[in-house]
């Protein structure tokens, strides 16, 4: 990441040379680590200092109330406090404070060495890395937790943990997996590309994102954190549903907590892309000429910020219950405990489009280039999505057919969850078709694609079995659905993820990640995946319910060929971490553009300019033109217009 | 497209389709029904298989096809046809699936109905789940209710649960039956049950509950209906006056009934959970907390949180006991612990 290609001018700005060292007191009043660490101390004290402070005024036992001293200093506080120090609010407070701003001032942009991937960082380029490298941490700390309950489910009885252990691992597992590794890894990548794609210089409120990449770090670290949480991890799973979660011990209020600053960032991600989507695109790039990618997180953007804060509501209440004694959900004092359901699965339920749609963009980006054809059907494409985002929010209550709720309910919610199906059909036939008489070239990302496709095809056939209210009656609950979900969520969203960053690692870090061991990756993780989930539909069907530590032993076979299975892919991601750091380090250097590729970014240098283009490019015609004789998606040239389009000018 | 491919192409399908229907056949996907309601899931179920294998093999045929017929050469630049879509395809593959999904959507809200229809006199027994045990409520003589901690139904009679939970949200399964219900804390839930075939069956909880979740089982049997009146009258017969467990005489059965053995390992029982202290050996926790060895138990079963044993948590095993066992049971209770001393 040391080379820039190109200067630029557009900005009236040259690049910038490190600000000079700090000496003495400014190191400590600098923003940076030195004052994130002694301001997150401090706020965590005042935050302490409140609590313990208004109690032993109003004379309250016990003045050390841990769980109110937990959710107030430890995870409201504190991280404020070190968000403040590391300088994520430094312009805004410069700004209400009627001192002068540094609007001109773009030391906050780019990245030329590692630390700066450690430090409030405004350009979406460097976000989209820092988003990636951080979700992985927190997928490996995931994986380690589905090992370790996988061994455990190796042999009937218990051998290795006990039941609050194993009930805090699943937990933990789905806790991580979904709030800390699939939603913000796409976000991580539409930082990346999005702007890039849009013919943007940045996303339209930097400081917004560099603010929402720092709430997710804190996030995880007070999920994982609830392992040190005396009576241990939340171990409600990450449903919570109460009186479970209402009365579990102090490690739940991590997870309420915890939610909340990881939707934070999504809906300020979101909120940003939809500004920047709508308002940022280049000359020339109508909506209907967007790439799918784009459109894809317009749609996810619009489902994150009508749903999130829904999710933000339910945790709200559980930890309102604890704290304050209010009675949402407590029953002898008129609480109903099906409300928390309603509201939980309100965003939960569009959550797995969340979890899906920006994944269906990357595919549509991947499926065209590596088949050298144009998206088949393109605006219906688009169109589906825009269905599936209406849609999805009328589907919630499929996860409530056992629950007990009102009966009526159960019928229409079952007939617009089989709709769903249509229009993610329509986008399954539109890649086939997409790929028929193509020419298609097998590299990792396209391996990862047609695995994806396949898979994706499984795990929504098995919920079409879900969807109809009497056999879920009968799957509901059991290892049927740990099916789906994983051949949605790992064999659907994960594969997208993967087949993304193998896309777009030449262009984020300028050079070529190893092919082979990209596709002994994608083998041993097809492999590993099917050997880990595809049993499971059966042994659910026959009756073994999730999440419990024991189980019948006629499951024991099965469940040791699952964890056989699972242990190889873990594997899996020791080859894929080892090709993503070698190749970063030690990789041949990438061509700019070595897919291509017609779309923006790859018009651009690897990795782009730190302002993207020397000048605004002028779009001229749709995203996926290949084949057609003298088509251009873009012009990379002002100036050049649409009228003639001289080869040589273009920026390579 | 020439015929040559569209042969290829069926023959992929075919093969696609064969291999997923005899996944299908071969491997036994339910347990065998025990119930009627069972039966309709059945039905339904085969009916979305047998369309879903279409799909399936559809799907399955275009990619092998795509992936045997299309690969390119690594050097090889050239572009595909510019084909940017057909609208009549498009069309047909937008209401082809609406029209499978429309139709599973039928079928299944139509066995639906009928699954949840008591009839005009169903047996209406109620359910209550607490953490870890199931217990059951039985009409008896006039206004009389009988409570044990099995299930037993007669056999081609409708069966109307009525389910509550005193905690938190458990779940009613039995595989056999096919038929799910939560049981929730302050709201009443119903579930229709026709069993159809004798023999034994475990309640299994699906939903979350805590520690003990894995091991919240409760027998089921399906007998004949004279089987049923006996067993009814057996539950009627002493000890009597009020609550308790009916049926339950001896220790065996009253710690079979309250469902100790969902939480305690003790070996006469042949129960192993591990979410509770074990019972196996009680001597040492009542010299350290100065009791005689049935004064301990005693009051660990009616008084559990007076003293919890290390690396255990208060709050968790059910204050109840007092009220739900009689006098009688309790002390059976208490001659069993103490005599199944290692």
């Amino acid at each position: 990441m040391t080379e820039v290609h190109h200067t630029h001018d557009v900005h009236a700005h040259g690049h910038h040379a490190p600000p000079p060292p700090r000496t003495g007191l400014r190191r400590l009043t600098g923003a940076g680590w030195l004052r994130a660490t002694w301001m997150t101390i401090l706020f965590g004290a005042i935050g302490f200092g409140l609590v313990v402070g208004l109690r032993a005024l109003a004379g309250w036992d016990p003045v050390l109330q841990w769980d109110v001293l937990a959710t107030v200093a430890f995870m409201t506080t504190a991280p404020l406090g070190f968000l403040a120090g590391l300088g994520a609010f430094d312009y805004w407070v410069y700004y209400v404070s009627g001192r002068p701003t540094r609007p001109e001032d773009h030391s906050g942009h780019g990245a030329t060495r590692w630390s700066d991937y450690f430090r409030i960082n405004t350009d979406h380029k460097v976000i989209g890395v820092q988003y990636l490298v951080t979700v992985f941490v927190f997928f490996i700390l995931g994986g380690l937790a589905a090992m370790l309950f996988r061994a455990e489910l190796a042999q009937p009885d218990l051998q290795f943990v006990d039941g609050q252990a194993y009930n805090g691992l699943i937990s933990m597992h789905a806790a991580l997996m979904i709030f800390l590794f699939i939603i913000p890894a796409f976000a991580g990548l539409a930082n990346f590309a999005v702007p890039l794609m849009l013919g943007a210089t940045d996303m339209a409120f930097p400081r917004l994102n560099a603010l929402s990449f720092w709430l997710l770090p804190i996030a995880g670290l007070m999920l994982v954190a609830s392992f040190l949480a005396p009576g241990g991890a939340f171990a409600s799973g990450w449903t919570a549903y109460p009186p479970l979660s209402t009365e579990a011990p102090m490690g739940q209020i991590f997870f309420n907590m915890g939610v909340q600053w990881a939707g934070a960032s999504s809906i300020m991600t979101a909120l940003n892309f939809l500004v920047t989507i709508i308002t940022m695109r280049a000359p020339g790039m109508t909506f209907w000429r967007m790439p799918l990618l784009v459109w894809a997180n317009f749609t996810t953007s619009l489902l994150v910020v009508i749903a999130t804060p829904f999710i933000a509501g339910s945790q709200f209440f559980i930890l309102f219950d604890r704290i304050m004694h209010t009675n949402f959900f407590e029953v002898q004092e008129g609480g109903y405990v099906l409300g928390y359901q309603h509201i939980f699965w309100f965003y939960s339920h569009p959550a797995v489009y969340i979890m899906m749609l920006p994944g269906f963009g990357i595919i549509s980006e991947v499926v065209a280039v590596f088949s050298r054809k144009p998206v088949f059907g393109y605006r219906l494409m688009a169109l589906s999505l825009m269905a599936i985002l209406v849609l999805g929010f009328s589907v919630w209550a499929h996860h409530m057919f056992v629950a007990g709720m009102a009966d009526w309910l159960r019928v229409p919610m079952m007939v617009t969850s089989m709709i769903i199906a249509v229009p993610t059909g329509v986008k399954v036939f539109s890649w086939l078709a997409t790929m028929w008489e193509g020419r298609l070239h097998f590299r990792t990302p396209m391996l990862f694609a047609l695995g994806f496709l396949s898979m994706f095809v499984l795990g929504g056939l098995s919920g079409i079995f879900l969807a109809s209210v009497p056999i879920d009656v009968h799957a509901s609950d059991t290892y049927f659905v740990v099916a789906h979900i994983h051949y949605v969520l790992f064999g659907g969203s994960v594969f997208t993820i993967f087949a993304g960053i193998y896309y777009w690692f030449p262009k984020m870090t300028g050079r070529m990640y190893s092919e082979g061991l990209g596709k002994l990756h994608f083998w041993m993780t097809f492999v590993g995946f099917n050997g880990t989930f595809f049993p499971m539909h059966w042994v659910g069907l026959q009756g073994m319910p999730r999440r419990v530590a024991d189980y019948a032993a006629q499951f024991g076979n099965w469940n040791l060929v699952m964890t056989i299975f699972s242990f190889l892919l873990g594997i899996s991601t020791v080859v894929f971490l080892y090709n993503m750091i070698v190749s970063w380090a030690r990789g041949p250097i990438a061509e700019s553009n070595p897919w291509r590729a017609l779309t923006l970014e790859w018009q651009v240098s690897s990795p782009p300019p730190i302002f993207n283009f020397d000048e605004i490019p002028q779009v001229v015609g749709g995203p996926y033109e290949y084949g057609v004789p003298g088509a251009r998606h873009a012009v990379l040239h002002a100036g050049a217009a649409t009228t003639e389009v001289r080869e040589e000018e273009v920026v390579r | 497209m020439r015929r040559g491919s569209i042969v290829r192409m069926v023959i992929y399908g075919v093969l696609a389709g064969t291999v997923a229907s005899l996944i299908a056949v071969l491997v036994p996907w339910l347990p065998t029904s025990a119930s009627e309601e069972m039966d309709r899931i059945t039905f339904t179920f085969w009916f979305t298989t047998v369309i879903c294998i279409g799909i399936f093999a559809i799907v399955a045929a275009i990619i092998m096809y795509c992936v045997l017929k299309f690969r390119a050469a690594p050097d090889d630049e050239r572009d595909g046809p510019p084909v940017h879509g057909h609208t009549g395809l498009e069309i047909a593959w937008t209401a082809v699936p609406a029209v499978l999904v429309t139709a599973i959507s039928v079928v299944s809200a139509i066995v639906l109905a009928q699954n949840d229809d008591p009839g005009s006199d169903p047996l209406r027994i109620s359910v209550t789940a607490q953490q870890f045990a199931w217990s059951f409520e039985y009409p008896g003589e006039g206004e009389q209710r009988l409570r044990s901690g099995e299930l037993v139904l007669p056999v081609g009679r409708k069966v109307l649960l009525t389910m509550n939970a005193q905690d938190v949200i458990h779940s009613f399964w039995v595989p056999e039956f096919g038929q799910k219900k939560d049981a929730v804390p302050g709201i009443d839930t119903t579930l229709v049950i026709t069993p159809k075939r004798i023999g034994s069956f475990s309640v299994v909880c699906t939903e979350l509950c805590g520690l003990g979740h894995a091991t919240m089982r409760a027998p089921v049997s399906v007998v004949s209906r004279e089987d049923y009146d006996a067993y009814l009258a057996r539950l009627a017969s002493p000890p009597r006056g009020g609550g308790g467990q009916q049926g339950a005489e001896t220790g065996e059965q009253v710690f079979n009934a309250a469902g100790c053995g969902g939480c305690h390992a003790f070996e006469p029982a042949g129960s192993d959970s591990e979410v509770g202290p074990g019972l196996d050996d009680l001597a040492g926790a009542a010299q350290n907390a100065g009791l005689g060895l049935e004064e301990f138990v005693l009051e660990s079963i009616v008084e559990p949180d007076a003293r919890i044993a290390p690396g255990y948590q208060g709050d968790v095993m059910p204050q109840t006991y007092e009220t739900t066992l009689t006098a009688g049971q309790l002390d059976a209770l208490v001659q069993y612990l103490v005599e199944g001393q290692r």
